[in-house]
C-alpha cells in the first residue's frame, strides 16, 4: 500500500509491502530499516530507526494525524492511493465551495457575512467564541456564501455546519 | 495552627493547596462542581463537598454554597487559590463575617490594590515609582513641553479623549514635542472634539517583573525576590522564570523594598505579588495581585521557601520568624505553562480527552497539575492544565533541564502550549535574555523544518496501515454477537474449573 503523507506541508511517499508477513517499507522509494511496535492502545508507539529510538505518540486516525516527537508537534495527513484519487476529484468538483464547520463547540457570537456574499479566502465568516476567546472563523477560498446554517447567539457543537459556500462562476 | 480547611478552588491549585496542608497534618476540604466530580482534587482531599452545576457561577464563584460547604464541615479557613473568588473583597469579608479565617489579605487591602485611582494614591504616598505621566491633560503644547522636559524624553502624547490609536504621537526629543503637539492635538480635536493632551514617559523594550511578598499579621514582612515574566502573549504569561535575567542585586533589592511598602500602605497579610514594568535599571509600578500567583513555584525552587505552607501559618496568626537577610536565593528555576491551546495556529482553544500521557521525571523536574487520563478539557473552565516546573545552578542548566523534560512530556488528547514553550527555550534571544513583553508575540510558533520527517512519516504510515489491517481482521458484528452467544451458553453449562482463580482478583484487596 502506498501512502501520500503530509507533514506540516512537505511531501512524502511512503509504501508498506506484506511479503508473507514481513513488512518492507519505502520512504520516498528508499527502503527504510525500522522496527515499529505499539507501546499501548492510545497510540504510544516506540520506533527505532538506524539505531536511533524515538518515543512517538500518534493521535488521530484515517486522514488526519497528530504526531508528537520530542516535544514537537505535526500535523499529518495521509491519503491511500484511492482516497488521493478520489480527494482530488471531490476538490476539482468543489473548487471554491464546500461547507464551513466549526472546529470546536462554543457560541456564534456575530455573522460577518449575509447569503449571497462574495467573500476571499481568508475573509471573516464568523466569530466564534470558546473557551472565553474570540475566534474568526475564515473562509477556507474564495466563493459565494450560498447558505449560512447557524444563527448568532446560537451554540454550536464540534463538528456542525455553520456556512456553506458556492464557487464563483469561472 | 488549623485542624482543617476549605479550598474553594479547583486544577492543579486546588491540588497544589492540598498537598502542603497534608503535609501539615491539616485536613482538606474540597468542593466541586460536576463537571470535576472526578478531578484529583475531589479525590485527594479528605472530604468533598459538592457545588453541583458546571458553569462557574454555579459552583466555584456561588459564594453561599462554598461558605454552606464550610459551616457543613467545619472548616476554620478557606483558601481561595487563584481566580475565581481569590480576589473578590467582597467574599473576604464574607469569610471573615462567618467566624472563618481568610487564607489572603484583609478585604480592605483587595480593594484598595483593586482600584486602579486609588492604588496610583497610595503608592504615590509610599514612594513606589509609577510611570512618570500627567493626572491632568495638558490643554497646549507649552504646558506638555514642562511636563515633558520634567519627566524626560522619550515621551508619548495621548489624546485625552483618545482611542483606537488616534491622537498619539511618540517624541523622542524636546524640539519635536510642539510640532508633534499640534498635529496629534488636531487629529483628535477633528476625531473626538477635544484637543487636550495627556504626556506620558514612553517606555521601550518593557519587561514585566513582579515581587513576591509575604507579610505576617504582625506587621512584618519579607520579599522573596523577583520573577521575570516577560515571555507572555495578550497578557497571557507563558514562562516564567526566578532570577530575571537582568536584575541586578541593587535592582532587587531596590524593587524589594518598595515591593515591601506598596504592601505595608494597604496593611497586607499573606503572600501577595506586586508587578512592575522594568526598562532598563528602573522600575514602575504595575499592581499588586492580591494572592497566591500561578507561578510561585519558581520563587520556591528558587529559595526553598514553600510558599503554601508560609500562607497557611501566617494566617493561622504565626510571626514569620525571618527576616529578609535569611531569604537566601540559590540557582535558577523556569516554568512553562501548560495551556489547552494550539500554538502553531494562532493559540485556538483546544478541547478533548486527555490520553497518553507521558510525565517528565528526573532530577528537579517538578510537574503541577490536575489532568489525569480520560479528563475532558472543555470550554467551562480556565485552559490552564499545569505547569512544568525545572531548577537547575545556573539559568544555562535551566534552560536545558525545560528543553529536555518538554522533550519527554507527552499530553495526548488536545494541543497544548508546550510546544511553544519548548520554542521559546530553543531561541537564541531567550538564551542571551534580550526579551521584553512583546517578545512570543513576535515570534514564529508555527512548527519549524524538521529532519525527523522520516521518522514522522514512518509513524503515522504504519499507524494507519496496522489500524487498516486491524478493522480487516477484526469480526463483523454479527459474527461477534454469534461468539457472545456461544461464550454465554458456555460459561451457563461448565463448573468452575478448579485452580483458575486468577481471572477474580479484580476488585479484591490488590486492586
Amino acid at each position: 500500500m502506498k501512502y501520500f503523507v503530509n507533514i506540516n506541508g512537505r511531501d512524502l511517499e511512503v509504501e508498506i509491502v506484506d511479503r508473507a508477513g514481513k513488512l518492507r517499507v519505502t520512504i520516498n522509494g528508499e527502503p527504510a530499516d525500522f522496527s515499529y511496535d505499539e507501546v499501548d492502545s492510545d497510540g504510544q508507539v516506540a520506533l527505532v530507526m538506524d539505531n536511533r529510538g524515538y518515543a512517538v505518540s500518534v493521535a488521530g486516525g484515517r486522514n488526519d494525524y497528530h504526531v508528537t516527537l520530542a516535544g514537537h508537534a505535526y500535523a499529518v495527513e495521509i491519503e491511500d492511493e484511492r482516497e488521493r484519487a478520489a480527494h482530488a476529484a471531490s476538490r476539482e468538483r468543489n473548487k471554491g465551495g464546500g461547507i464551513v464547520k466549526a472546529v470546536m463547540p462554543g457560541i456564534v457570537v456575530e455573522l460577518c457575512v449575509a447569503e449571497g456574499d462574495v467573500v476571499a479566502e481568508g475573509e471573516s465568516l464568523l466569530i466564534l467564541e470558546a473557551m472565553k476567546m474570540q475566534n474568526e472563523i475564515g473562509a477556507p477560498s474564495e466563493g459565494r456564501v450560498k447558505r449560512i446554517l447557524c444563527k448568532a447567539g446560537e451554540a454550536v457543537s464540534a463538528g456542525a455546519k455553520l456556512v456553506e459556500l458556492e464557487a464563483l462562476p469561472e | 495552627m488549623f485542624k482543617r480547611i476549605l479550598i474553594a478552588n479547583r486544577g492543579e491549585i486546588a491540588l497544589r493547596v492540598i498537598r502542603t496542608a497534608r503535609e501539615q497534618d491539616i485536613e482538606t476540604v474540597a468542593v466541586y462542581s460536576d463537571a470535576d466530580a472526578c478531578a484529583l482534587h475531589t479525590r485527594l482531599a479528605d472530604f468533598a463537598v459538592s457545588l453541583g452545576g458546571h458553569l462557574p457561577s454555579e459552583s466555584y464563584l456561588d459564594m453561599d454554597k462554598i461558605l454552606d460547604a464550610a459551616a457543613k464541615t467545619g472548616a476554620e479557613a478557606i483558601h481561595p487559590g487563584y481566580g475565581f473568588l481569590a480576589e473578590n473583597a467582597v467574599f473576604a469579608q464574607r469569610v471573615k463575617d462567618a467566624g472563618l479565617v481568610w487564607i489572603g489579605p484583609p478585604a480592605d487591602a483587595i480593594t484598595q490594590m483593586g482600584d486602579k485611582i486609588v492604588s496610583r494614591q497610595l503608592m504615590q504616598a509610599a514612594n513606589v515609582p509609577m510611570v512618570p505621566g500627567m493626572t491632568e491633560p495638558a490643554p497646549d503644547a507649552a504646558a506638555a513641553k514642562v511636563a515633558a522636559d520634567e519627566m524626560g524624553y522619550p515621551v508619548m502624547l495621548k489624546a485625552a479623549a483618545g482611542g483606537g490609536g488616534k491622537g498619539i504621537r511618540i517624541v523622542h526629543e524636546a524640539s519635536e514635542l510642539e510640532g508633534a503637539f499640534k498635529t496629534a492635538s488636531g487629529e483628535a480635536l477633528a476625531g473626538f472634539g477635544d484637543g487636550r493632551m495627556y504626556v506620558e514617559r514612553y517606555l521601550v523594550n518593557t519587561r514585566h517583573i513582579e515581587i513576591q511578598v509575604m507579610f505576617d499579621n504582625h506587621g512584618k514582612g519579607v520579599h522573596f525576590g523577583e520573577r521575570e515574566c516577560s515571555i507572555q502573549r495578550r497578557h497571557q504569561k507563558l514562562v516564567e522564570e526566578c532570577p530575571s535575567p537582568v536584575v541586578s542585586e541593587e535592582l532587587r533589592e531596590a524593587m524589594g523594598a518598595a515591593a515591601l511598602r506598596a504592601g505595608a500602605s494597604v496593611n497586607y497579610e499573606g503572600a501577595g505579588t506586586v508587578e512592575f514594568l522594568v526598562s532598563g535599571q528602573e522600575f514602575f509600578f504595575l499592581e499588586m495581585n492580591t494572592r497566591l500567583q500561578v507561578e510561585h513555584p519558581v520563587t520556591e525552587m528558587v529559595t526553598g521557601v514553600d510558599l503554601v505552607w508560609e500562607q497557611l501559618r501566617v494566617a493561622a496568626g504565626q510571626e514569620l520568624g525571618y527576616v529578609q537577610d535569611d531569604v537566601v536565593m540559590r540557582g535558577h528555576s523556569i516554568e512553562v505553562r501548560l495551556n489547552a491551546e494550539d500554538p502553531s495556529n494562532n493559540f485556538l482553544p483546544s478541547i478533548g480527552t486527555i490520553g497518553n500521557l507521558r510525565i517528565p521525571g528526573g532530577p528537579w523536574v517538578r510537574f503541577d497539575s490536575g489532568i489525569y487520563t480520560d479528563m475532558e478539557v472543555g470550554l467551562d473552565y480556565d485552559p490552564m492544565l499545569g505547569k512544568l516546573i525545572v531548577w537547575a545552578p545556573d539559568r544555562k542548566r535551566a534552560i536545558a533541564r525545560m528543553r529536555r523534560s518538554l522533550e519527554e512530556l507527552n499530553i495526548g488528547g488536545v494541543r497544548t502550549s508546550a510546544t511553544a514553550g519548548l520554542r521559546v527555550m530553543n531561541d537564541e534571544g531567550f538564551q542571551k535574555g534580550e526579551f521584553h513583553t512583546q517578545y512570543l508575540e513576535a515570534m514564529d510558533l508555527t512548527e519549524p523544518k524538521s529532519d525527523l520527517d522520516k521518522v514522522v512519516a514512518a509513524a503515522a504510515a504504519m499507524h494507519r496501515w496496522k489500524e487498516a489491517h486491524r478493522t480487516a481482521l477484526a469480526p463483523r458484528d454479527s459474527e461477534r454477537l454469534g461468539w457472545i452467544a456461544r461464550a454465554r451458553v458456555g460459561k451457563s453449562s461448565h463448573p468452575h474449573i478448579a485452580g483458575s482463580t486468577a481471572g477474580f482478583t479484580r476488585g479484591g484487596a490488590n486492586s
